[in-house]
């Protein structure tokens, strides 16, 4: 039960500055993933917050306190590990328990702490067992198990989900949230994995080299991306970006001279390069009036029943273009079909600078 | 059956090819060559002090045979007599004066024959001379120098695992200024022959006033740069995230050496202990220089003390050498696995 602040945290590895002044707001009971390519510096930020690694310079404030010189295990922090650090040579038992006997607990306290979090995790019938013997599914139980027991202010949860297989990801993945709605504590999650942090954050923060890309809710940052960069790594398939040239009254025109008109935020002067960005799945065959229409040589045909995947290249400059067809489309490799994006669904971004949407 | 398999396994499925007979040859004679002093040094330790001396030298322990004597105490000694009559018979003797023997016969007790010793030959039977091992028990201090050994040995080992393996935790998982000089100093005393410290360790060991302890074999012993660096590198290969997780766990540092890493890195203090056992066990030169009175003698040192400069019991000798062998053996035996896997992450022998 806690809320954290970050102001203006920087992290330098000796000349190396990975973390470049994050400022960041997490409200009591709030689910937030931390998501980004790798080497963005997540990982790196959510160490700092648990008081394993220090802040170069900024401020950590937990429950309005600053705790930048707690000790780890005073700042009342769990954490769960890539690699589970689940302590080989301990049962199940003593792997949840080690933390309670270590604060001075009684032994029957323990015993009842564990019990309770052993038969929520649905682990009860594994306290004997060692963590070698368990599945990967198990021992990511007994890793969040071990955060649980602790009771702590908030949950820290670091990439926990990417050694295990696909199947038991998304399983594991209903689990935590489950876990995050009977137990209402906040927690904060990083992963490289987009899906993971759609359908599991109520607030996302996208870091792109040691920097923040974007806040928000998963669907605001899905319907309006504040930046090319996070257009095009929230989405899967990626959103297409087509190179376009700002004309009079808001017209844009692709470089095979097919035209669109869009409201922009800000005034754009004519004659402006842009990137037009428009998502795999708001492309379609059929056009309506007013859309964009994209002739494209098919390269490659993906059916798969319910939906279908179409590839292929722009005829001037080969931009590569991914659409998201429902249904089953009679389309063949080799064929040049038009694709049509509805004035609504369409992004514009800068090309130069830091890429800001201007639509 | 397996292991009948295993050792007649060979290249020819028919005949024998010729690197059977190559790879077969070679084995054996590198099967005697290790193993034929071993098996000498056994057999001969079954052997009476005569049997020893006696040339040429049989491989087997053969005793003279004695038959005890009604009217006599100890048994005697037993010879093939050539009689006057021309037969030959066993008797045995009672008494020699001179080159004259006197035998009993055995079905007649008063009747006693007297002959020359040049007519006979001593009768030998196989016989396993153990007492040379029951007098060691007995007569030696032998359990003193047992367990001078052991204790050296058990302590020593204990010490030199608890600290090297403090140091090697420090110098794996905390980052400190320094870190790679201090691990490269102890790397480096490696290079320096131990007997070049052979004199300043006696200075210091005599400052100290442990001269003739036992303490004063351990303690220079229990800092060894091969633990240490044997330890390290196999303590970099626990992660990183188990420390912080115990960290985070509100576990002291201490806790983390004791409770994580200590239970993590046991099987190289396996091997370590195998080691320290090998060393402070086969040690001879360090308590030869610092023990001198024999109550502090190791049994390294109680078997150098047989060879005297006159007389050397060669029986006692040899079946203390095999007392001496035995542990060293049991621990090869059972622990060979961890022996090997020891030489190949430390490349230490």
């Amino acid at each position: 039960m806690a809320s954290l602040e970050l102001k203006n945290i920087i992290k330098d590895f000796g000349e190396t500055r990975v973390i470049h002044g994050v400022d960041l707001q997490v409200n009591d009971g709030e689910f937030v993933v931390f998501v980004g390519p790798s080497g963005c510096g997540k990982s790196t930020l959510l160490r700092m917050i648990c008081g394993l690694e220090q802040a170069s310079s900024g401020d950590i404030h937990l429950d309005g306190e600053r705790v930048n010189n707690t000790r780890a295990a005073d700042r009342g922090l769990a954490m769960v590990f890539q690699s589970y650090a689940l302590y080989p040579h301990m049962t199940v038992y003593q792997n949840m328990a080690f933390g309670l006997e270590n604060m001075g607990l009684a032994k029957a306290v323990v015993k009842a702490k564990v019990g309770e979090a052993s038969k929520l995790l649905r682990l009860d019938t594994f306290l004997e067992r060692k963590p070698t013997q368990l599945s990967g599914g198990q021992r990511q139980r007994v890793a969040i198990g071990r955060a649980i027991v602790r009771e702590p202010k908030i949950f820290l949860f670091d990439e926990p989900l990417s050694n295990l297989d696909a199947e038991l990801r998304v399983s594991m993945r209903s689990e935590i949230t489950g876990l995050h709605r009977r137990l209402g504590s906040t927690m904060i999650y990083v992963t490289h994995d987009q899906v993971e942090a759609m359908t599991m954050a109520d607030k996302i923060v996208v870091l792109r080299l040691g920097k923040i890309e974007q806040v928000g809710s998963p669907l605001d940052l899905y319907n309006q991306p504040d930046n090319r960069f996070v257009a095009g790594f929230i989405g899967s398939p990626q959103m297409n970006f087509v190179p376009v040239k700002a004309g009079e009254n808001g017209q844009v025109t692709t470089a095979h001279g097919t035209t669109i008109t869009l409201s922009t935020e800000r005034p754009v002067a004519a004659g402006t390069s842009l990137t037009l960005g428009v998502r795999p799945e708001h492309l379609s065959l059929v056009e309506t009036p007013g859309s964009l229409g994209l002739p494209v040589k098919v390269t490659e045909v993906e059916q798969l029943g319910g939906h279908c995947l179409i590839y292929g290249n722009l005829p001037n400059d080969g931009t590569r273009i991914t659409a998201h067809c429902e249904g089953q489309q009679p389309t063949s490799i080799g064929d040049t079909v038009t694709l049509y994006a509805k004035p609504e669904t369409c992004h514009l971004f800068e090309i130069d600078g830091q890429e800001k949407a201007v639509r | 059956m397996k292991l009948l398999s295993f050792f007649t396994a060979t290249r020819g499925r028919q005949r024998l090819d010729w690197t059977d007979w190559l790879t077969y040859s070679y084995l054996v004679f590198g099967l005697f060559l290790m193993f034929g002093p071993v098996l000498w040094l056994v057999a001969s330790s079954f052997k009476t002090e005569a049997a020893l001396s006696e040339f040429p030298p049989s491989l087997l322990p053969y005793g003279q045979k004695s038959i005890s004597v009604p009217g006599e105490d100890k048994p005697k000694p037993v010879y093939r007599v050539k009689l006057a009559d021309g037969s030959t018979r066993e008797l045995p003797e009672l008494r020699r004066i001179g080159l004259t023997a006197t035998y009993a016969d055995p079905a007649r007790p008063d009747e006693l024959i007297r002959g020359n010793i040049k007519d006979r030959v001593p009768v030998r039977e196989f016989r396993l001379a153990t007492e040379n091992y029951t007098d060691l028990i007995g007569k030696l201090d032998f359990g003193t120098y047992l367990w001078n050994s052991v204790f050296i040995t058990v302590v020593a080992t204990f010490l030199t695992l608890l600290f090297n393996s403090m140091a090697a935790f420090a110098l794996s998982k905390y980052q400190f200024r320094g870190r790679s000089g201090v691990f490269l100093l102890i790397i480096a005393t490696l290079m320096v022959p131990p007997a070049i410290v052979l004199v300043p360790n006696f200075l210091v060991i005599t400052e100290l006033g442990l001269l003739n302890s036992l303490w004063s074999v351990i303690w220079p012993a229990v800092a060894t740069p091969t633990g240490v660096f044997m330890l390290r590198q196999y303590m970099l290969t626990i992660p990183d995230e188990l420390l912080e997780a115990a960290r985070m766990d509100h576990a002291s540092e201490w806790q983390i050496y004791w409770r994580i890493m200590l239970p993590l890195a046991a099987p190289a203090l396996a091997v370590l202990a195998i080691f320290s056992v090998m060393w402070r066990w086969n040690d001879f030169l360090w308590p030869l220089i610092v023990l001198s009175k024999a109550e502090k003698f190791t049994l390294q040192l109680a078997l150098n003390a047989f060879q005297g400069d006159l007389i050397t019991q060669w029986n006692y000798l040899l079946a203390m050498t095999v007392i001496t062998l035995l542990p060293i053996t049991i621990v090869f035996a059972f622990l060979q696995k961890y022996i090997t896997q020891g030489i190949a992450s430390a490349g230490v022998k």
